[in-house]
């Protein structure tokens, strides 16, 4: 299984975004600005845009699921109960998840734009996928369920999963990094290598791999590690 | 055509004209087709034939209660005509440029600021519906009668929610009403001439064709 994105072209007015790369099963983290092209990109790949130039190429891969960064798009129940059924699933279980219990009768749109959120990735994780593709997973989510999010998509053992984010503060356990610099999509490579190309590693990572102590991964326990061991070796 | 304010005025008299008598739906479209670039004037040539598909379906029923349904299906038409070729050459403040020069810095600037704002919500249910699509071909569900209304509401939602968030940013800002221009137009000698032109259209249409020829 993987996904090939040949000599992509994305052209707008005054803006130009140029995509080459192969994303094997894992983990993928693709960062860029506001405005790089992110959910540009997760279009393309999910087919829903085409490139001026380039091919997608997706081999073994049937399963394909785009998250958009604004829920409210995916809505097409009227109830939230309604809203699981329309993904196919077990209500009761997914409210559950979401700890939205309660609010079946409910309407999608009375909910907070969190709520929404968390009921919209526990339907998007529950959903067997082989290509996963999370545009701004972690928007509009406090630090806890950025957590949960984190948790649920590294369990998630099969296929590829592409986020796109600017996320600075959460990450989940991550396989490769890409990142999206000046109209380009750069390969920063596997983890941990990849931190030391990463242009758009947060402050307190570039901290870290200044001070020869880079963390082995972006999970929250992963950077608490390295920090610690700073900490003591300083 | 450059003049916001001919263009504004000239869609108003061209959609006047085409909506009280045939002649002058007639007239309204064939100065359409002298003053306008025909098929480039039409920013969503998809929504416009849903729209014109819709109209159709009205105009058969008008014309099945033995009314003329042939006469409403053109008139309607050359309205959406005219009313896309507005749309597609509008540009950003146009509308704020025009209130001002026309009401003031007050009133003008208020409506013009409104309809700004519409332009903007008009733009943002476009790419709305093209994201909901996307969604609802994710979940495996094609567009038919029972996708009409969650697909209605997600729309309004949106619209609602990106005009709170615009009212919200202006009160933020201090805005009450009115405000500050200096509006500025080149019109060209073409603007001028369809300009006239609309006029005549409604002339044309408002004034019996017995009065020009002697019938």
């Amino acid at each position: 299984m993987k996904l090939v994105l040949d000599s992509l072209v994305v052209k707008r007015e005054g803006w130009s975004l140029s995509v080459n790369g192969t994303f094997l099963p894992g983990v993928h983290l693709v960062s860029g600005d506001v405005g790089s092209g992110k959910s540009t990109l997760a279009q393309i790949i999910a087919g829903f845009q085409k490139p001026a130039h380039g091919t997608v190429s997706r081999e073994g891969i049937s399963k394909v699921m785009l998250s958009m960064q604004h829920p409210e798009y995916h809505i097409t129940g009227l109830t939230v109960e309604k809203e699981c059924a329309s993904w196919g699933l077990n209500a009761p279980d997914i409210l559950a998840s979401a700890m939205l219990s309660g609010k079946e009768e409910e309407s999608p749109f009375t909910l907070s734009r969190g709520e929404l959120k968390r009921l919209h990735l526990a339907c998007v994780l529950e959903r067997a996928t082989d290509l996963l593709l999370l545009d701004e997973p972690f928007s509009s989510l406090d630090c806890a369920e950025k957590e949960r999010v984190c948790t649920r998509i590294n369990q998630k053992h099969y296929g590829i999963t592409i986020i796109f984010t600017h996320e600075q503060t959460t990450f989940p356990r991550v396989d490769h990094i890409w990142e999206i610099c000046q109209g380009c999509l750069v390969d920063c490579g596997d983890m941990p290598g990849a931190l030391e190309r990463w242009q758009h590693a947060p402050a307190r990572i570039q901290d870290l791999i200044r001070a020869h102590n880079g963390p082995r991964n972006l999970t929250t326990r992963d950077i608490l590690e390295a920090a610690w061991q700073t900490h003591e070796s300083g | 055509m450059a003049d916001a304010r001919i263009r504004l005025v000239s869609a108003a008299l061209l959609s006047v004209a085409a909506f009280v008598s045939l002649q002058g739906a007639l007239a309204a479209g064939i100065w359409w087709l002298i003053f306008t670039g025909r098929q480039k004037s039409l920013r969503n040539q998809r929504v416009i034939g849903m729209m014109i598909l819709l109209i159709a379906i009205v105009s058969a029923l008008i014309f099945l209660s033995g009314k003329d349904g042939l006469s409403y299906f053109v008139r309607m038409c050359v309205i959406i005509l005219i009313g896309a070729w507005l749309y597609a050459g509008q540009q950003h403040g146009d509308f704020l440029r025009t209130g001002v020069w026309c009401l003031g810095k007050k009133t003008g600037f208020t409506l013009g600021l409104i309809a700004e704002m519409g332009m903007l919500v008009a733009e943002g249910l476009s790419e709305d519906f093209t994201r909901i699509r996307i969604a609802q071909s994710l979940k495996g569900l094609r567009w038919g009668p029972d996708m009409i209304l969650p697909t209605g509401i997600v729309l309004i939602h949106s619209a609602l929610a990106r005009a709170q968030d615009t009212t919200e940013l202006l009160a933020v800002r201090g805005y009450r009403d009115g405000g500050s221009m200096c509006p500025h137009f080149a019109p060209t000698r073409s603007d001028l001439v369809a300009g006239t032109g609309a006029i005549c259209v409604l002339f044309f249409a408002i004034v019996s064709v017995s009065e020009f020829f002697i019938l």
